[in-house]
Parts: C-alpha cells; structure tokens; sequence
C-alpha cells in the first residue's frame, strides 16, 4: 500500500514537473525565437512577459472544445492521450541526478524506445479520427516520418549500448564521469541529435504539422485542451531527447567539482540540456524545412547506414582492443581506443559532409555564372 | 468478390484556401493528391473581387487614384504611376522632370518593399521563421520613408496627373543616401541566410518549373519570365518616364524553377536600389507638377500604357468620353492574372509541399488578380 | 554543408542586436509631419469660428463618401464680424469609411480642413464613429495647438470689395464641381 503511495506521489510530483518544465520550456523558445530574429517576445504578461504561457494556458483550458462532425468520437477523444502518455512514461527513467530517479530501470534505454515508438499510434489515431484531410496527410507524413527516424535512433542508442556494456542511463553517465562521451562518440551525438530532432517533429523536420503545408497535420481539428495536450507531448519529447543527449553523450550531471559538492549536479545538467535546447531554437530559426521525399532520402541513404557503420565502428574498436591487450575483465576503453574512435567517427563526418557538399557543387554548376558571393 | 477494396490508388480532393496560410490572400485551390503528388489542380479565383474597374467608372480621375493604390497593395505607387501615366497619355501632358526622378524614386522604393515582402514570405512558406522578420525589419523602414513623402504607409495617393501631390521633404534624398548602404548589408544578411542554404537549394531547385516557352504562352511577365529566360522588362523594352537614362541591368534566369525566380527578385532588389542612388545623383530642383487645375476632364480619347511593377507588366487601358469627369472604361492587365494561369501546369506531378514553394515564388497579389 | 553555418552565424549575429521592436500602446513610433491622420476642421481663432463654409467640395471629392455637411447664413457676416457669408451648420464625418486618402483636404478652398495625426479612434459602436462638427473642430483645435495648421494669408483684396465677392467665392467650387 505504502508503496503504491510513494509511487503515485512520484509520478504526480514528476507530472507537475513535466508541465512547469515545458510552460518554461515555451517561454524560453519564445523568447530566444525573438531576439534571434531582433524582436522582444511576450513582454505583456508580468514583468518580461514571464507569466505569457500560463497565460496561454489558462487561454487553452477556457477555450471551447470542439469535435468536428464526421470524427471518430472515442478514437478523437483517446488519441491525444495515446500521445502524451509515451512521452510522460519515458520520464519514469530519466535521471536527473545520480539520486534522483523515479524508477532506475536496468534497461531504461531500451525501455524509452520502446515506450516512445507508441506515440506514432497516436499521431495516426489523431489524424484519422479527426475525420479532416488535412489531418489524415498530417498523420500520414508523421507516421512516415517517425518510423524511419526511429531506426536511426535505435540504432545509435544500441551503439551506445555496446560501448557502455549497459542500457542503465546512470551507469552510462557515470562512465563519463572523466570525459563526455561526445569526445570519442561525436558521430553518435550527430545521429542522434539530427534523428532526435526529426523524432520530435523540429524544423527542419516539422513535416508532419507543416503550418504552411498541412495546417497543422494530425492536430488541426484539435482545440483547447485538447491541443495543449497534444503540445505539451511535443514539448516534453522536445526535453526529453534534450536530456538523453545530455546524457548519453553530454557526460550528464557530471562536471568540474561535482565530486565535491552534490548540489552542483542538477545545475550542470540543467546548463547542458539549456545549450542543447538552445542548439535546437536556434535552428528552428535558421533553416527552411525538408520536403516528405527529401526527409526520407535523409533517413534512409544517409543517416541509416551512417547508424550502422557506427554501430560497427563501436562494436569493432573495443574488440580490437581486447584482442590487443587481451583483457576481458574491462568494460571501459582506454585513453588510446578513445581517441581512435574518436579519430574515426571525426573522419567518417568528415567524409559524409564532403559528399554532401561534393553533390551540391554538382547543382550549383548548373547555375548561371552570376551566383551572388 | 465485390467488396474487396480496389488497390487502385486513391485519388483525394484537397481544398487549399481560400483561408489557408499559404495561398496570399484569398486564393482558392482544388488540388486532386494521389499521396504526396499532385495530379490536377483548379484555380478558383475571386475572393477579393471589388470590381475596381466597374468602380472606375463612377468615379472623378482625381478619385481613381485611390482606388489603384488597392489593387496591388504592396506596390501601391507603381499601381498609381501606370493610371496617372495612362491619363497624361490622353491628355498629351508632360511631366516636370523633378515630379519624374520622385515618381521614379518612390516606385523603385516601392518595388524593393515588395520584393523584400516576396522573400519574407516564401521564406515562411518553406517553413524558415526568421527571413520574414529581417524582411519586414527593413520593409518597415521602407514604410517610413513612404510615410514621410505621402503621409500614408500603404495608400500613398500621391501622384498625381501631370506630376506628383508634393516636392519631398527636406533631407529625404539625403537621408535616403545614408540609408542605401544599410538596406544593401541588411539584403546581404537576407541573402546569407537563404540563398544558397543547402536546404532551400534542395527545396527550390528544379521545382515548378516554367518554361521559356510555356511562360510567354502563358503571358507570364515581369520577374517570373525572366527566371525563365527571356530579357523582358518594360522599362527596358518600352522605356516610360526617365528610365531611358538610368543604367540598369536585367538579371535573367536559366531554368525558370522556383530558384531562379528567388534569385532574379533578389538581384531586382540590387538593380533597383542602383537606381535610386542614380537617382539621387541625378535628381536637381524644379517644378513638381505640371497642372494647376484641380477638375480634369480629358478629350475623347484611349490609350493603354504599360508598366513594370514588381509583378510584371501592369497595363491600363483607358477610355475617355468628350468632357467628362469619369472614364467610360478602364481595364488593367494584371501581371499576377497571367502567371496564376500558368499555375495549373506548373503544378503538375509536383509535391504537395513544392505546391506552397510555387505559389511562394509566382508571388502573386490577390488584389491584383480579382481587381 | 558550409551555407548552413553560414546562416547559423547570421542568426547568431542578429540575436545580439538591439531588437527593433516598439511596444506600440506604451511608445508609439515618431509620426512624420506629413502623416495623414483623420481629416479634421480648423478653427479660425481670429473670429472664432470654424473656416469651413459648407461648400460641399469636399462631400463631392470624397472618394468613399462619408462627408455629409449642410451650409447656413453666417449671423456673423450679418454684423461685419465675419467676411463668411455663408457658414457651415453641420458636419459629419464617417471615420470608419474613411480611406485617408487626403482628397478633401487637397479641394478645400477655405484651408478649412486638414488631416490629422489621430488615427488611433476606435470605438465601440459604428455610431461613435461618426464625428460631429464639434469633435471635429475640437481635434482641429488640438492640431492647431500643434502648429500643425499654418492659417491661410490673408485674402489680398480689400474686406469692402470681398464682402461684394463673397457669394462668387461660394459659388466657384460649385461651378468648377459641377
Ligand atoms: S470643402 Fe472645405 S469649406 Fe467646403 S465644406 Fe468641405 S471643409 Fe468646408
Ligand atoms: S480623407 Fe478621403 S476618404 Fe477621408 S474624408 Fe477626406 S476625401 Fe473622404
């Protein structure tokens, strides 16, 4: 019984934390879309506009909510619940310090993934339910798109997986308690990030509710609080993928005088998922969106077998490393298998962005010789 | 065997607009999509119908004026230049130089507004968010300097037949010259951001495109004829006001895609601004309007001039009665008319998504097509 | 690859200049001299009425119409007062039809009307917006307080003889209009 207390307590307090998370999460994106593009933001509500998404919120909860005629009521009703649970379940095992975890799962990676694949049916089950064809497009696109950007994930967090010899987040953090793991696994943070992005529907892979395409994809139809649920998923998968890659690959809560001083954990890890986050607005307002075509070449003839030579390349150097000085006992690489890793996964990028540049030369000669500088 | 459902692919009817973010305006599409693709289109025009040209009619030629500024609301003194000059046609009127280097001015001001406005918004339609804001950034100064010649933002009504309502405002050409080299940085910063990003090149290149010959089937004109080739520009090939002796070249595109019609705006907005710093130069004190009277009353008479707004080749055909107030007729040629007509061919086959890049770079304004 | 993170710097460039945005209720944009506002009457403070005499040349020039006035004998002409003899009685001013296009003020043969740096007049109902005499010589006032109304130069021929031109003044609008 006691038990059962403690884990509802949890998970509410978790709840409540997912919701101010991502009504901060809101206004910060405001903000920094503003001052990237030389605007100010929400300034209105209280001072610099602090309190702008609770009142977005309460605007949300006030409005009408409205269920198109020709929907599928129950399948209307259910989906965006089919949506926001995947990506609060997958908070369950996100750490947050080395302490502070709701329920640390030994397979907690492996749990994630397969907790956020189910969102897909969400997205589906809102398009089709809404009954509109915009929407029906929308679900389409997104289904598309979230299976194939699934794979690459997957793929890179079993690579991870391999190198670490766990699926437990905390161990993989700590394992990096020396050096972040992007220094030797840099081509694993790119997958991962750039595939994370498309997981969680960012320019530039906001295909499925492109605004001036689709309207809105699966959640046109949606209103009021039934669209700020639908907004607050993509938010709260928006931090998720933020913290994972911190994480995985950021070297988590770890940082100088962290062995010292316990509290400066949460602080580190806050400072390093706010520059991921800041990483991810300040894409969003740089670069244009894909094409539904463009974004499945992506996935599938570049990230894809980019995720498997990393996989190999993970799998092979270790290997290598334990036939050299054959021993076994050591789940951890030395310095010198870190740095050619690292040296690999540099060069493999290296060799990926010269393609891509190569072929875009290609289109460029085809231009007229008065292409401005 | 009946009911097993047919593995034909289905073929569904989108509805695009006329409330939809990507149609500018009032524009309504019926787009047949087999998946992503597009297999036929319809347009549907008419939303913002206000029958300018029945209203003409009623209406004194001092009036009119007004009304041509609302036709194409982001190039409102290149709308006010070709009735004005249609008038003064009829009337054998010449314009004061000055009132010609100010007419000219503005109308190139006018033209960098609108393109700046283009690229904002086909930025937007690809789905980037900053490009609008850096071009509404410098439209707004445009605006101001509109503001302080005409007293409006956007309906000048401001020239006027034989010459324009007033000189410009002391320090304005001056101020005008500071500002150029800050409009041309601020276009480079627009230029950085888009141009050439492997996306947008991705998502331009090789889409919709027009060709050379479909484009003068189509009576497609202004930018969107020379993305696809062909050097014609009315103030080159029928020069009007002064613009015989102002250098400027024509950029030309190659392929006529979505790119080319991109990049030919943006070079537009460089040739336009050394224009007006020719202009400038150029410009020397004078009278500022050739008539006094306030009542026109034109012989009978027609004419039909043509000019390059930022859309193309704007044309009014005017007819006038012995000593009346009012035109008998007046017709416009719009540019945005003739190249949503080619619409229907250069949407064919594409995606879905390359539909809003399309209609993105056409850059039509709805209130020119319904008039 | 490269035109990417060329536009990366240009954003990253923009976010540390200043923002170019006006919190507009609280700090408004400077107006030009020549801003055209709602089109106002002015008040001729040497006799202390308002210039207009209701020739009715700005009703017939107005594009979309929203000018109704009517014209009356001036009891101050009666007296010698005044060189108006004839004078408005009432004025209506439709704003919420009003393109701002400056007409009226451009035909106006008595400077009696001008426009305005007022443009921010929104009301609740549709009738508010239809602005009285009063009103509109009130916002008159304030814009000559401005200095934005400079009062025509006096009429160069002689008050005797004006007063015998008067109707002919009246009446010339008329006869160019009609
Ligand atoms: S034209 Fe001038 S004087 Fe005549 S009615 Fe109008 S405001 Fe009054
Ligand atoms: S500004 Fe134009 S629309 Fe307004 S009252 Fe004067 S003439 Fe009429």
């Amino acid at each position: 019984m006691s038990t059962l207390l403690i884990t509802i307590t949890q998970v509410s307090i978790l709840l409540a934390f997912i919701m101010v998370m991502v009504l901060i999460l809101t206004y910060l994106e405001r903000k920094v879309l503003a001052r990237i593009q030389m605007r100010m933001g929400p300034m209105r509500t209280g001072p610099y506009g602090i309190l702008q998404s609770l009142a977005d919120m309460m605007k949300l909860l006030a409005k009408e909510d409205i269920r198109p005629h020709g929907s599928d009521r129950m399948l209307f009703y259910l989906a965006p619940l089919f949506v926001f649970v995947p990506s609060f379940l997958i908070w369950i095992t996100i750490p947050f310090t080395r302490n502070i975890v709701v329920e640390n799962l030994e397979l907690g990676l492996f749990y994630i993934v397969a907790v956020s694949t189910v969102s897909i049916v969400g997205m589906v089950l809102a398009g089709w339910a809404s009954g509109g064809k915009y929407s029906i497009l929308g679900s389409a696109r997104s289904a598309a798109q979230l299976i194939s950007y699934e794979l690459p994930l997957v793929f890179v967090i079993a690579g991870v997986g391999i190198l670490a010899q766990s699926f437990n987040l905390i161990t993989i953090v700590n394992q990096q308690s020396s050096i972040p793991a992007i220094v030797y696994q840099p081509l694993g943070f790119t997958i991962f990030f750039v595939a994370g992005l498309a997981e969680v529907g960012r320019i530039p892979f906001d295909i499925p509710h492109a605004e001036s395409e689709v309207v809105g994809g699966p959640f046109v139809e949606y209103s009021g609080i039934r669209w700020s649920i639908f907004f607050l998923a993509e938010y709260a998968n928006t931090l998720a993928i933020a913290t994972l890659s911190v994480l995985l690959f950021l070297g988590g809560w770890s940082g100088p005088l962290t062995e010292h001083f316990e509290w400066l954990q949460p602080i580190w890890l806050i400072l390093k998922v706010s520059a991921i986050l800041f990483l991810i607005f300040w894409i969003r307002a740089t670069l244009p969106r894909f094409r539904i075509d463009q974004l499945m070449q992506f996935a599938w003839k570049i990230l894809l077998p980019l995720s498997f030579v990393y996989i190999m390349v993970n799998a092979t150097v270790p290997f290598v490393e334990t036939v050299i000085t054959s021993n076994a006992a050591s789940n951890q690489l030395t310095g010198i298998a870190q740095i050619i890793l690292g040296a690999c996964q540099i060069l493999i990028l290296f060799l990926v962005a010269f393609a891509i540049s190569k072929r875009r030369k290609k289109y460029l000669t085809h231009l007229h010789q008065g292409v401005p500088a | 065997m009946d009911n097993i459902p047919s593995t034909e692919p289905v073929e569904f009817m989108l509805n695009v607009g006329p409330q939809h973010p990507a149609t500018h305006g009032v524009l309504r599409l019926l787009i047949d999509v087999d998946g992503e693709r597009i297999s036929q289109v319809e347009t549907h025009i008419g939303y913002l119908h206000r029958g300018t040209e029945k209203l003409c009619e009623g209406e004194t030629f001092s009036q009119i004026i007004s009304l041509f500024d609302r036709l194409d609301y982001v190039a409102n003194f290149n709308m006010e230049m070709s009735y004005v000059m249609a008038v003064e046609k009829i009337l054998g009127l010449d314009v004061p130089i000055r009132a010609e280097y100010i007419r000219v001015v503005t109308c190139e001001l006018n033209r960098i507004a609108s393109h700046l406005l283009f690229y904002g918004t086909l930025g937007l339609d690809i789905g980037a968010m900053t490009p609008v804001m850096y071009a509404f950034r410098e439209r707004e100064a445009l605006q101001a300097y509109f503001e302080s010649v005409s007293g409006a933002r956007m309906m000048h009504n401001f020239f006027r037949v034989g010459g324009v309502k007033e000189d410009l405002p002391e320090g304005f050409l001056e101020s005008l010259q500071s500002y150029l080299p800050k409009l041309k940085q601020a276009v480079q910063e627009c230029d950085q951001l888009l141009t050439l990003n492997d996306i947008f090149l991705e998502r331009t290149k090789g889409v919709g495109i027009l060709e050379k010959v479909d484009a003068v089937d189509f009576a497609v004109s202004g930018p969107n004829l020379r993305a696809s080739g062909v050097e014609h520009d009315i103030r080159r090939t029928e020069p009007y006001s002064i613009y015989p002796n102002l250098k400027f070249s024509i950029p030309t595109g190659t392929n006529g895609d979505s790119w080319d019609r991109y990049w030919v705006r943006m070079q537009e907005i460089q040739e336009s601004i050394f224009i007006i710093e020719q202009c400038i130069d150029q410009i020397e004190p004078g009278p500022i309007s050739g008539r006094t009277r306030t009542v026109i009353r034109p012989p009978k008479g027609e004419a039909y001039v043509r000019t390059e707004s930022p859309r193309g080749d704007f044309g009014v055909y005017l007819v006038t009665e012995e000593n009346k107030e009012q035109p008998y007729r007046i017709k416009m040629r719009s540019p945005s008319f003739c190249s949503l007509m080619a619409l229907e061919t250069m949407l064919q086959g594409e995606y879905l998504a390359d539909a809003v890049t399309i209609l993105g770079t056409l850059d039509f304004i709805m209130g020119e097509v319904d008039r | 690859m490269i035109s990417i993170f060329r536009g990366l710097i240009t954003t990253l460039k923009t976010t540390f200049r200043r923002p170019v945005t006006v919190q507009y209720p609280s700090t408004h944009l400077p107006l030009t001299p020549r801003y055209m506002g709602f089109p106002v009457l002015t008040w001729d403070f040497k006799i202390q009425e308002p210039y207009c005499t209701g020739c009715l040349v700005c009703a017939r020039v107005c594009p979309t119409d929203v000018i109704t006035v009517s014209m009356k004998d001036n009891p101050k002409a009666a007296n010698e007062e005044s060189h108006r003899r004839k004078i408005v009685n009432d004025f209506k001013l439709d704003i919420s039809n009003c393109i701002l296009c400056g007409l009226c003020v451009e035909f106006c043969n008595f400077d009696a009307i001008i426009m305005s740096d007022f443009h921010e007049e929104g009301s609740l109902t549709r009738v508010e917006q239809d602005l009285p005499l009063v009103t509109l010589l009130d916002m008159g006032k304030e814009m000559q307080d401005k200095g934005k109304f400079t009062p025509p130069p006096p009429k160069k021929r002689p008050p005797a003889k004006a007063k015998k031109d008067e109707p002919a003044t009246d009446a010339d609008p008329e006869k160019q209009e009609s």
